[in-house]
């Protein structure tokens, strides 16, 4: 069956229900632009995260006694570790210049306190292009087991929040990706089979002249996977519409504008189009195969 | 017209039974030739519109086999369907025509069905309607017909894709006398252009005088008349 007779046969079909098909069009392109909504704020929650991320340090505090000797070699296995950006020593002489610094007007406080009373640590950045939380975490945990390691910290608790807060977010999009589009689906489907419920004796009757299953299907998937891809692209639309009206009203702090919000990627706007439409295609066919048996 | 003995349409010992214990046909054998014109006769509920429904696959017989153009229907798939009923042109007692489309779109639907576009199917369509006299009404609507109009436009969309079994269940059921000789004579010219006609119709007066083959459907038998 050419495609061309089908498009044309889909086309026809659209225009005699334009409304029917208009308002379908509507439910979809809504259920998508929630999903959009979700997803936009899980992308720029996970951009925030790793902003802020990626400036916590991993501080590895050494064992007072241990040979000073020893450092170098240290210094060099860390370094030499995967995803690690940069290392810096700390000596217990400079960690002792720094809390003077920090007392400042109250230097009297460190009065006769042994200036190497502080153990001497590394502060480790962790590469920004590989740092997710969950890669902290096992990179402390990793100098911890070490026998020269007195101590790690590395702000773990707001690692780990963060992290739980960005896998509920990352849940609740594919959560929400998942109902949206069976929803939008079924949606279609529905409408689809008012469609064929409107002119099962049309069908009949082309049944009965010698049309395929592929003839009086083709144009009913067709127009679903249109309905489909028009009414993402308009969510996707109304979405940017909507994300640049917010952006400029909050990014009028210096904060906000650090963090270099964005919309989604083209790829994942490609994605939404064309898995909008295969779900209202596959809702519609299933649809289809209780009414058009021969 | 007779063409020969070769069969194309056969049925062998067909039963068809409704639940609980209705009999429609009762191990009825036919064959009919190639280019045969055959009147299909019996009272109403006889069953003739069910044995014309079997012949193109629209029910299924529940014993026996029917042979269409060679091919055992049973052991057709459902996607070969389609294929069988290009084959078998049916015109409707109830014409089961598109009300809100016009005498062109009806009689190319048989024609769009086989992938034709329009500017291929135009020219077949503009002949055979032109052949039923209905050219000067080609884009009225098929609403806006007389029941004899309507039936001629049933008859064109059944042979535009030129089939060579013409199944008729009760062609001039709803029409008068005039109008009613005039779609006899329509298939009588289908029958002498080739085409193998078996026409159901409870109105004897239409095969009275006719040296046609008539068979008779009773008691789920069928009869040579």
């Amino acid at each position: 069956m050419p495609l061309g007779i089908i498009f044309k046969r889909a086309l026809r079909d659209i225009r005699q229900n334009l409304v029917t098909h208009v308002m379908t069009t509507i439910v979809v392109a809504l259920t998508c632009l929630v999903f959009i909504f979700f997803s936009v704020f899980s992308l720029n929650l996970q951009r925030i995260a790793d902003h802020f991320g990626k400036e916590l340090a991993i501080v590895v505090y050494l064992k007072k006694d241990m040979p000073q000797d020893k450092i170098p070699s240290l210094y060099q296995k860390i370094v030499g570790m995967d995803g690690i950006e940069s290392v810096r020593f700390v000596s217990s002489e400079e960690a002792f210049k720094r809390l003077e610094k920090y007392f400042k007007d109250e230097k009297e406080v460190l009065e006769g306190v042994d200036p190497l009373f502080l153990p001497p640590s590394f502060e480790i950045q962790i590469d920004r292009a590989v740092y997710n939380p969950g890669r902290v975490r096992s990179i402390a945990q990793k100098f911890a087991d070490w026998p020269e390691v007195q101590k790690v910290q590395y702000g773990k608790e707001w690692v780990d929040r963060l992290e739980s807060f960005s896998k509920a977010v990352k849940a609740a999009v594919v959560a929400s990706a998942v109902l949206l589009l069976v929803m939008a689906a079924f949606v279609v489907s529905n409408t689809i089979k008012l469609t064929v419920y409107a002119r099962q004796d049309e069908i009949e009757i082309m049944r009965l002249v010698g049309a395929t299953n592929g003839f009086i299907q083709g144009p009913f998937l067709l127009a679903s996977f249109l309905q489909g891809v028009s009414g993402s692209l308009a969510a996707i639309v109304a979405g940017l519409f909507c994300y640049e009206y917010v952006l400029n009203i909050i990014t009028q702090t210096e904060l906000i504008k650090s963090l270099n919000l964005q919309f989604l990627p083209p790829l994942y706007m490609l994605t939404i189009v064309l898995v909008s439409g295969i779900f209202c295609v596959a809702g519609t066919a299933m649809a289809l195969r209780r009414f058009l048996t021969l | 017209m007779l063409s020969g003995d070769q069969s194309v349409i056969e049925l062998r010992e067909v039963q068809k039974k409704y639940a609980p214990d209705i009999v429609a046909l009762e191990e009825a054998d036919l064959t009919i030739s190639k280019g045969e014109f055959v009147f299909l006769t019996g009272p109403s509920g006889a069953g003739k519109s069910t044995l014309l429904r079997m012949l193109y696959k629209a029910e299924e017989p529940t014993g026996g086999s029917i042979i269409i153009d060679g091919v055992d229907l049973s052991s057709l798939s459902k996607s070969q369907i389609p294929q069988l009923r290009r084959k078998v042109g049916v015109i409707f007692q109830d014409f089961k025509l598109l009300f809100n489309k016009t005498v062109f779109e009806n009689v190319a639907l048989s024609l769009e069905v086989l992938g034709l576009k329009k500017n291929q199917l135009s020219s077949r369509v503009r002949q055979v309607v032109e052949g039923v006299g209905l050219s000067d009404k080609l884009h009225r609507k098929v609403v806006q017909l007389s029941g004899g109009e309507q039936q001629r436009v049933a008859i064109a969309r059944a042979v535009v894709n030129r089939p060579p079994i013409i199944l008729a269940d009760e062609p001039t059921g709803n029409l008068d006398r005039k109008r009613t000789t005039e779609v006899v004579a329509l298939m009588e010219e289908l029958n002498a252009r080739g085409a193998t006609i078996l026409f159901a119709t409870h109105d004897e007066n239409l095969f009275t005088d006719t040296h046609r083959r008539v068979l008779r459907l009773k008691d789920g038998k069928i009869e040579e008349l």
